[in-house]
Formats: C-alpha cells, structure tokens, sequence
C-alpha cells in the first residue's frame, strides 16, 4: 500500500473512534494493520510520521496517553494553521 | 528574535561534563568515605585523591534565584561543580581542602541548612501537594517545612540510632517511595465520591471507570448513562477520580493524613519493607499540621530511646513486636491497623507467643 | 512589577522556623513574576479553604512529543489569571545529579524567560521540573532547551526518566556504572520515552549496590541493584583500627542477617559461602572490607505504589547479569519485557501486576529466564499448579533416564 494511502486509512481509523474510545498507539496499530494487511511495523511508521508533523497527535487524559486527531486550538499554537 | 531550531531526540546532557576533574581522574576507583560532621564527607580515592562534599538542604521548590545563588557559591569554593541527591539535598563538590571551611562558612552566613549525613533525619522526599497537583488531599511542601522546623536539629547534629528516612505524600498515589519510609504521610480522603452525572456521559469512558476501582465498587447506572459507586464497598483510593473528572472525591472537611512506620529500601541486615499503618486519620490543620507534627516527632523520640544501635525503625518494631510498640508510643490501635484489602493473609498473626 | 499582591497570612507562616521554606521561594520568584505572584495567591487560597484547585492534566505538549509536559490548569483561573494554565515541563536530568554552574544559569535564564522561575530539583521520578507556564510558551521552550543539548523527560503511558545513585562518581561501593548505564539506556530508548506507546508506566532506576539509594527496589518497574559474586577482602589493619573506636561483635558481626561473621578480638573472619551481601558490614567497616570478583547486578521487577491493586516490592528475576557496555544483553532483554507486557498488558497495568494475573511462568519464559531458588522467598504452598503435557514428559523422561542408570536424579 502506498504510504498516503495508508495514512488516509490511519486518520479513518482515528476519526471513526472520535469520541467514543481513546485509542492507544497500539490499538491503531493493531486495528489497521489487520484491516489493511499492511506489516505493524509501516503502520507505526506512517503514524510517527503523521504525529511529527501534527496530522495526528499524543493526548493525555483519564491517567493514560492516547492518540487522536489534534483540534484547531492545537494546530492554531503549533502554528500549523492560521 | 529567532528561536533556535529545536531538536528531537537528543536525550540528557553527558553527564561526564559535569563530573569535577577529581571525579574525572578517580572515577570507579574511590576506596574509602569519613563522615567529618553532619553535613560534610570526605571520599578518598585509590589514588589518595581526596573529594570533599557539604550536603545542605533545599526546600525541592527551588526559585531560579537560589539556583543561581548555588551556582555562584559552587564558583567561588568548587570549581563551579554541584549535584542534587535523590533526597533534595545540595552537595557541594570540593576538590582542594582548604576551601572547605570558607564555603560552610559562607552557607552558615547565607543560612543554608547543613547537615542530613549519617544516622540522622536527611531531607523528606515529597510530593506536589497543593502547590500544584490535581488529586491532593493536602499540601506536601507545608507538611514537610513543619515537621522539619520541629525535627531541625536531628538533620544537622542530633544522632539516632539509625537513619530516619521521611515522606508525604499528598494523596495515595504517593508519587515517590514513600510506601517504604521509615515514617511517612499519606493523605487520605474518607468519604465516597460525589459524581457529577450530567458531565460524565461526554468525559468519561464507563468500562475504563468501571474497571479502575480494585474493590469493585462502581457498577453502571444506565438510566443516568453513568455509574453508581456502592458505598459499602469503596475505599476512597481516588483511582476512579484520576480516570474521570467528573467524580469528585475532595472534601475538605473530611480529607485527612494517615501515618505510616517501619518501611525501608535497603537489603542493609533485612530485607526491604513496606511501611505500616499506625494512625489512620488526622484532620488537616494548615498551615502547620500541629498533631501531625507531634505524632512525627513522638515516634522518632520513642525510637530513639529504644531501639538497638544500628536498628531502623521497622526493624526494631520487628524485634519487640507491633503489640509493643503500640504499647510504647501510646497510639491507639484502630481496626483501620488490621487489613482487609489485599494483604490480610500475610498480615494476621497465627500463634499465640505475643507480649501483654 | 504591575502584579497584585495577595495578603498570605496562612502561608507566611511557612516562612517562620530554621527549615528552608518554600514560600520563601516562591515569594522570591513572584518578585519579578507574575505567574509565581499568583500561584502565590492561588496556594493561601488552597490553605484557607483546606482544598487543592488544579483541574486534571490536560492535552498539551510539544509537537512529535507525547510526554514530557504536564498539563495543568486552575479551576480559579478568572481570580488568578497568571495560573490559569500552569503546565510543569520535565527536563530529563543528567545521571546523578550532576551540574556545573553554567549548565545550572543556561536552564535558569531560559526558563525565567518562558516559565514562573519556580522549580522543583528534583521531581520525584528524577527529572529536574519547570513548575509553571503557559501553553503558547511551551514550543519555545522545547526549542532553546532542545537546541542547547537538553531534552524533556517522560510521562503519560511511557518509558519514565531513568533515574540512578551516584555510583563510581562518587561511591565505593558501586558495583557497575550506573551513570553511565543510565545514560545508555535513555539515549537507547529515546523513542520509549517521548512516545507513549506502552499501557502505562515504566520506570527503570539503578542503583549500585544493597544501599539502593535511589530506591529503585520500591519504585521501579525494573530495579537493577548492583551486587557482586566473590568474596569479601579484608583488611586486618583496618580492623584493628575500626576495633579501637566500635564494638566489632556488637555493631558488625551480631547484626550480621547470615551470622556468617566471627571476631575474637585480632582477626575478623567471614564464611563467605554463606553471604548473601547484604552491605551491612561493608557500610560499618568501609576501610577493611571490600567486595571482590565479578562484579554486575541483580535484575528486579515489578514494584509500584498502592494504586491500583496495592503497592509491590520489585521481584528478583535474573539474579545475576553483567553489566558492561554496549549492554546489549540487559536491551534485548528489556525489548522482550516490554513485547510481553504490550501483548499482556490492559491500560494502565503496571507490568508487576500485569505479571500477577498472568503468572511469572508466562512471563519468564516469554522473556527467556528459567526458574532459579534465588527469585522466590519459599516455594508455592498450596498444591494447585499448572503441568503443561511437556513438563510431564520431562519428568518421565527423567525417570526413564533412572531407570537405565540406577541412579535417582530428584
């Protein structure tokens, strides 16, 4: 699979739990790399690199780290958007 | 102006650039220490080297201002080297003699603490308290700046049969070790947690609160779409408050200090041990904690005058018997002292050959 | 400076008596601050009311990053604007505790620039703690440090801050370099740290020998205590010198958990067989008596604090391991705790406990480890066991093997 396509499939995976389950790194790990039959390993590549860049971000909440799509508030302070 | 461009990844500073050339040249080859007074040591090296420490303590809330005062006093009497020990104590690290004695000159005349080497009460190790943590049930720094005013003079010159290692911790998550001090202070809440059901549906994932209580307290409550907490079951430990916000367990008439004995981190004579329940509740008393404070200092004073050279305090409790010590100190003992959460099995005692 | 000044009567009295106080310190940051000024207001209003203000942690932290700040905001933040947000930054320590000024005025000067100038050296877990900033400042922040050699530490669901004793810089008792084994290790799992990937928690803390003066041994999830496999040296000289100030019998050799110690008043003797090194004598005769042979460190695991199923003292799990650069046996070995523990593990189980419900067999054997008299107390007492259809092929093996040797192997 190309690397786009699996971070688009990434980012899915992440909005389709908005709001309903804190994902943990792993858990989306797990989750696309069975949907997709993509290696573990691409997956948590193609994550870093979607989190080094504020595609996706750690979050922190309920005594445990997570995953999730930042808000415009985040992007805002990082400077990613205007 | 510019930022600079940052960096990911680079991990701590080598320490090495920080160890004075003393330390540089004697590294894993130190022979020997001597304990000269409370608060300075002297560690000589295979080499004959000698390196000179002055342990002062610190208060953990440090201002940059006294940071700075520190490095200036390290510039003038240690080539500018100083460490920090686990414990929040300074050290100064002294590599030529006869700057020692201007330098615990000039701490004396700047009013630092000098001392905590030895058989004595070093500093506290704490938490964060009110100062700036969340799920505090009291104030640490407060706790700890009281019992050290009264405990003073065992941190600079007063002996004890062994040392005294002391803790607080502002709530049972006891961030730090204080579940193995030889005497600490665990605040405690004593009253079931209030839940804000209109804010829980949108903050808080119901299993993950469900299975965050270890009495298995919290079922679900579906008609709120929220939970319920049986009250003859909780403990009050908090846990479900750290995963979810909305229930709130702080009361400030009913949230307190417990006390807690004869724990130790070392394999020195006996094996590492937890800490042991003695007194269950205190109220809190800001900003000085007067009965807590009392309590402190009247088990240190109990153990002073009776335990054996070199005996902690868990081990000289182990020696005469729990029974006696309750009986020695005076302290009530409370069915909170006999367990019913995780350690009953190991904690009852199964023969008759007790003290009256 | 324009800051209002709160009246603090309760907390001013924290500025009386000879212990250090901290109020002093903060008073002495709200000087230039206003952050400080009204964490100053914020904590007289906590002491007068008997009840903390600050909200859960929230969602900040530096971009790539999932740790290292700890978000912190005031309920109260209307009446104390400069503690609104109050975030605390974790900049990872360097091994033991050790500073020079100028590395000391380099965190000071940017941190009065971004944060409340207030500090905590050290937090709990080791790392040298900024107490206190705002969130846009945060990146900044990242940035001077970063740029200048110092990274942040870990927090959330990661690989804590290694943290150590103060080993060879300083100790004759060290039985491997822990400072050095500790920076090994952060730079080796950078990734671990800054990135929370694990289901909670992971400390690892080093210590040189029995004295574990970072209390690894209660607090750490992997507890490395040095220790050492030959004898105890003697110097009799030394003796003789220690004898005309202590009571040998008294002090040394009666305290001794192994009674394995004799002294009739010229030489001091030591069974050596029977020691189990547990320091004591050492730390009372450190002129006469030093450890010899190979030295390394036995490898503990699983201690915690009560939450969430009560508190855990750290189990013995290799009783003995070499330590020596690149340490690439102890790394391996990590790498497979953590692949059990991730396979293992529900959110927010600390690895002991993760060990409980699974069994140490499970756990062992997944991270190649057989079993060995040093990791237990006493054997097991009730007998309900697990025999897997091997373990009893094993045993008849055994007995086959018996039966064509004459000879019982128990």
């Amino acid at each position: 699979m190309e690397k786009e396509e699996l971070k688009n499939k990434i980012y899915a995976f992440c909005e389709a739990a908005k709001g309903k389950k804190k994902l943990k790194e792993k858990d989306i790990i797990k989750g696309v790399s069975e949907a997709e039959s993509v290696p573990g390993d691409e997956v948590k590549k193609a994550l870093r690199e979607m989190i080094d860049v504020g595609k996706l971000m750690y979050s922190y909440g309920g005594g445990a780290s997570s995953v999730e799509i930042p808000s415009e508030e985040y992007l805002r302070e990082k400077g990613l958007i205007k | 102006m510019a930022l600079p461009q940052r960096k990911t990844d680079v991990g701590p500073p080598h320490y090495k650039q920080f160890l004075p050339p003393v330390i540089q040249k004697n590294y894993g080859k130190w022979k020997y220490h001597e304990v000269i007074t409370p608060g300075s040591m002297v560690h000589v090296a295979e080499s004959g080297d000698k390196l000179w420490t002055v342990r002062c303590a610190s208060p953990r809330i440090l201002s940059t201002d006294t940071i700075r005062e520190i490095a200036d006093v390290a510039d003038k009497y240690c080539g500018g080297y100083v460490r920090f020990t686990t414990r929040n104590n300074v050290e100064f690290l002294v590599s030529e003699e006869k700057q020692l004695e201007p330098l615990m000159k000039e701490l004396k005349s700047k009013k630092y603490t000098i001392g905590g080497i030895g058989p004595r009460i070093t500093n506290v190790v704490h938490t964060q308290g009110w100062v700036h943590c969340h799920g505090a049930c009291t104030d640490a720094s407060g706790l700890v700046k009281s019992m050290m005013d009264e405990l003073y003079d065992y941190f600079t010159t007063k002996e004890l049969p062994n040392k005294v290692r002391l803790a607080v911790a502002c709530c049972v998550n006891m961030c730090g070790a204080v579940h193995c001090s030889d005497i600490a202070v665990v605040a405690v809440h004593t009253k079931v947690p209030v839940i804000n059901h209109d804010t829980f549906k949108n903050m808080c994932e119901l299993p993950t609160v469900i299975g965050s209580c270890p009495t298995r307290a919290i079922s679900p409550d579906p008609a709120k779409k929220s939970i319920k907490i049986n009250e003859e079951k909780c403990m009050y430990c908090g846990n479900c408050f750290t995963v979810c916000p909305p229930i709130d367990i702080k009361n400030p008439e009913r949230d307190g200090v417990a006390i807690v004995v004869g724990g130790k981190i070392n394999s020195l004579r006996s094996n590492p041990k937890f800490s042991k329940l003695v007194i269950p509740y205190i109220s809190n008393e800001p900003p000085r904690w007067p009965k807590v404070v009392a309590a402190i200092k009247h088990i240190v004073e109990v153990y002073a005058k009776n335990a054996r050279k070199h005996e902690r305090i868990g081990e000289w409790i182990e020696r005469i018997g729990w029974e006696k010590f309750f009986k020695l100190t005076g302290i009530d003992f409370t069915f909170q002292c006999i367990d019913d959460f995780t350690f009953m099995r190991d904690t009852m005692r199964t023969a008759s050959t007790f003290k009256w | 400076m324009a800051g209002k000044k709160y009246n603090t009567p309760l907390i001013d009295d924290l500025e009386k008596g000879p212990w250090p106080s901290f109020v002093t310190e903060m008073k002495k940051a709200a000087k230039n601050n206003e952050m400080a000024n009204d964490a100053l207001g914020h904590l007289e209003k906590c002491y007068s009311t008997k009840r903390g203000y600050w909200k859960h942690g929230g969602i900040v932290g530096v971009l790539g990053y999932g740790g290292g700040v700890i978000g912190r905001y005031s309920e109260i933040g209307d009446e104390f604007p400069g503690v609104a947000h109050f975030h605390t930054v974790r900049i990872n320590q360097p091994s033991g505790f050790f500073y020079n000024s100028k590395a000391l005025r380099e965190i000071c000067d940017i941190w009065d620039k971004y944060g409340s100038g207030l500090t905590n050296v050290h937090g709990s877990t080791g790392d040298l703690v900024l107490l206190g900033t705002k969130t846009e400042a945060l990146e900044p922040i990242f940035a001077e440090y970063s740029s200048r050699g110092w990274d942040l530490g870990g927090s959330g669901s990661a690989l804590r801050t290694p943290s150590c004793c103060v080993g060879p810089g300083r100790c004759e008792w060290s039985n491997y370099d822990t400072l050095d084994l500790t920076y090994a290790l952060t730079q080796e799992f950078q990734d671990e740290l800054h990135r929370p990937t694990f289901s909670y928690k992971f400390k690892i803390k080093s210590s040189g020998c029995a004295c574990d003066c970072v209390a690894a041994l209660a607090r750490a999830d992997l507890s490395i205590i040095g220790t050492w496999k030959g004898d105890i040296k003697i110097d009799q000289a030394e003796v003789k010198n220690y004898a005309k100030k202590m009571d040998i019998n008294a002090e040394v050799v009666n305290m001794c958990p192994t009674q394995c110690m004799s002294y009739d008043g010229k030489e001091l003797k030591i069974n050596n067989a029977e020691c189990n090194r547990c320091m004591h004598c050492i730390t009372r005769m450190t002129k006469a008596l030093r450890p010899s042979g190979e030295r390394g460190a036995t490898l503990c695991m699983g201690s915690k604090a009560p939450i969430v199923v009560g508190s855990l003292l750290s189990w013995v799990i290799v009783p003995f391991i070499k330590l020596e650069p690149p340490y690439t046996e102890l790394k391996e070995l990590i790498r497979k705790i953590w692949d059990w523990w991730d396979e293992n593990g529900k959110p927010r189980e600390r690895i002991g406990e993760v060990i409980e419900i699974k069994g140490m067999r499970s756990f062992l054997e997944a991270i190649g480890v057989p079993p060995q008299p040093q990791q237990i107390k006493e054997p097991r007492k009730d007998p309900f066991m697990f025999y897997t259809d091997a373990d009893i092929e094993g045993f008849k093996a055994k007995e086959a093997e018996e039966k064509k040797t004459g000879k019982y192997k128990f």
